[in-house]
């Protein structure tokens, strides 16, 4: 293979573990504030972040070019300040697939998170760990398996991002054309060999994903 | 109480599924099916008014896209019975798969390409576009499939600055989603035909294609189906005077190698 076929590969494996890197710390939390508390407007938190799951990728992207778009509310704004624009670049590949993997790494740890026995945390809390170290040496020792099933699930999310993407990003040979991307642009051009590549690299990813979550979702809270 | 509310409205909202699942969408019975480049998505519903006036009043469904994909879905065996298309290659290579009629080809018009970009930028020429900015964009169709981007390669190679300008180049899918890139702002300039740009209050086109390096975009149509008649008649409407009336109206030009 020369460089232009490896390049989506490389690609995407970049846009997808940055992507995980921007969700993890974020989703993580979100996870464990929505199983731990009780606070005004909950339903509405859980609500925001499902939605990208069950919204159109098209919709997804629209909102994106909206608020993002170099005449966007947000981008504008950094078009301004920053001289930063978005648009057409793997950046903005980037964000895409956050925002579609966020919805799947809170919504697998919230559960293993809600399942963790309340008396545990309550030892921890009455031998008087502040809630950053309850976190860190109870709740996610305890619910690492969910974490990671969920972090495993958003990965693969975020390679598998179409839609939002190809609006957002565009499709620039060399610089945004993911394997999900690619495979449509060289189906598009009768190139089937070409599209067989990705499609046989993303379904091998796949089948590893779905074999890795599997082994480690079902078994939930564990000591 | 509200529990057999919630089981009511469930069952009602199960029973309008249901129903707009039976009813089928009225499917009309189209007389001809015509697949036309993005490039000539103002002018061809105008052709066709001028067409039912002249001819008969007629169904006829059009899919406009990059002429590049036109042609995969005729070879893929979309039901097309005409191709009107931005460049001879793409009806050629029909022709040549057996796919179109060679004796119905005909070139129905010639285009000119230009260099746009936003009303409020100052105005920049083909021969200055190697002076954009290592940050600024300039929006071309996708030249694997768009002709409009494959002329714009074609010009930009011949001034010698297409290799300069690759890493600023944004791609689009057909002319109408590149000239899209430039009105919300995302490219500073573009390469499109200059019948796209006409009569947009905040798109100025800066130069038009002429001289040595510029390429000669074509207009080429071809019957995709002989069995449908209609598809013959339309395309003898587009090439007769009225027709090429109503494309030079839309700023084409006659076909220059016919």
């Amino acid at each position: 293979m020369n460089p232009a076929d490896t390049f989506p590969i490389a690609l995407s494996l970049r846009v997808a573990t940055i992507a995980l890197l921007l969700v993890a710390p974020v989703g993580i939390a979100l996870a464990w504030i929505q199983s731990k508390y009780r606070y005004p407007f909950r339903g509405l938190v859980d609500a925001l972040i499902l939605l990208p799951l069950v919204l159109p990728p098209s919709v997804v992207g629209y909102l994106l070019v909206v608020v993002l778009g170099r005449q966007g509310w947000v981008g504008s704004w950094l078009d301004r300040a920053f001289d930063l624009r978005l648009v057409f670049t793997p950046a903005a590949a980037v964000i895409a697939s956050s925002i579609v993997a966020l919805p799947l790494l809170v919504k697998t740890a919230q559960p293993v998170f809600e399942g963790i026995p309340r008396e545990l945390e309550d030892v921890g809390r009455s031998l008087g760990l502040s809630p950053w170290a309850l976190f860190f040496r109870i709740s996610l020792p305890v619910a690492w398996r969910g974490v990671v099933a969920g972090l495993v699930l958003a990965f693969a999310r975020g390679i598998g991002e179409f839609g939002a993407t190809l609006m957002f990003a565009g499709n620039i040979p060399g610089r945004t054309n993911t394997m999900p991307l690619e495979i449509f642009a060289a189906y598009q051009l009768g190139d089937d060999r070409r599209a067989l590549i990705y499609v046989t690299v993303l379904i091998a990813f796949s089948g590893l994903v779905v074999w890795a979550a599997s082994r480690l979702a079902p078994r939930g809270v564990r000591t | 109480m509200f529990r057999r509310a919630t089981h009511r409205t469930f069952l009602l909202g199960v029973l309008i599924l249901g129903l707009a699942a039976c009813s089928e969408p009225a499917v009309e019975q189209t007389d001809l099916t015509l697949a036309a480049a993005a490039s000539l998505r103002q002018v061809i519903p105008a052709a066709l008014e001028g067409f039912a006036l002249a001819a008969g009043e007629r169904s006829i469904d059009v899919t406009y896209g990059a002429s590049g994909d036109l042609r995969r879905q005729v070879e893929a065996g979309a039901p097309i019975d005409l191709v009107v298309l931005a460049s001879a290659e793409t009806v050629d290579a029909l022709i040549d798969n057996g796919l179109a009629d060679p004796a119905s080809r005909r070139v129905v018009a010639s285009n000119r390409l230009a260099l746009v970009g936003p009303s409020a930028s100052p105005p920049l020429t083909f021969a200055t576009l190697n002076r954009l900015p290592g940050d600024a964009r300039l929006a071309v169709g996708d030249p694997r499939t768009v002709p409009a981007g494959q002329y714009a390669r074609q010009a930009l190679e011949n001034l010698g600055s297409w290799n300069h300008l690759e890493d600023r180049l944004v791609f689009g899918g057909h002319v109408a989603s590149v000239l899209a890139y430039v009105r919300r702002g995302e490219v500073d300039a573009a390469i499109v035909y200059e019948t796209d740009a006409e009569g947009l209050a905040d798109i100025a086109v800066w130069e038009v294609a002429k001289g040595d390096w510029a390429p000669d975009p074509q207009v080429v149509a071809a019957v995709t189906d002989s069995d449908s008649p209609d598809a013959q008649l339309l395309l003898d409407y587009l090439t007769s005077a009225r027709g090429q009336e109503i494309f030079f109206s839309f700023g084409f030009d006659p076909p220059t190698n016919p």
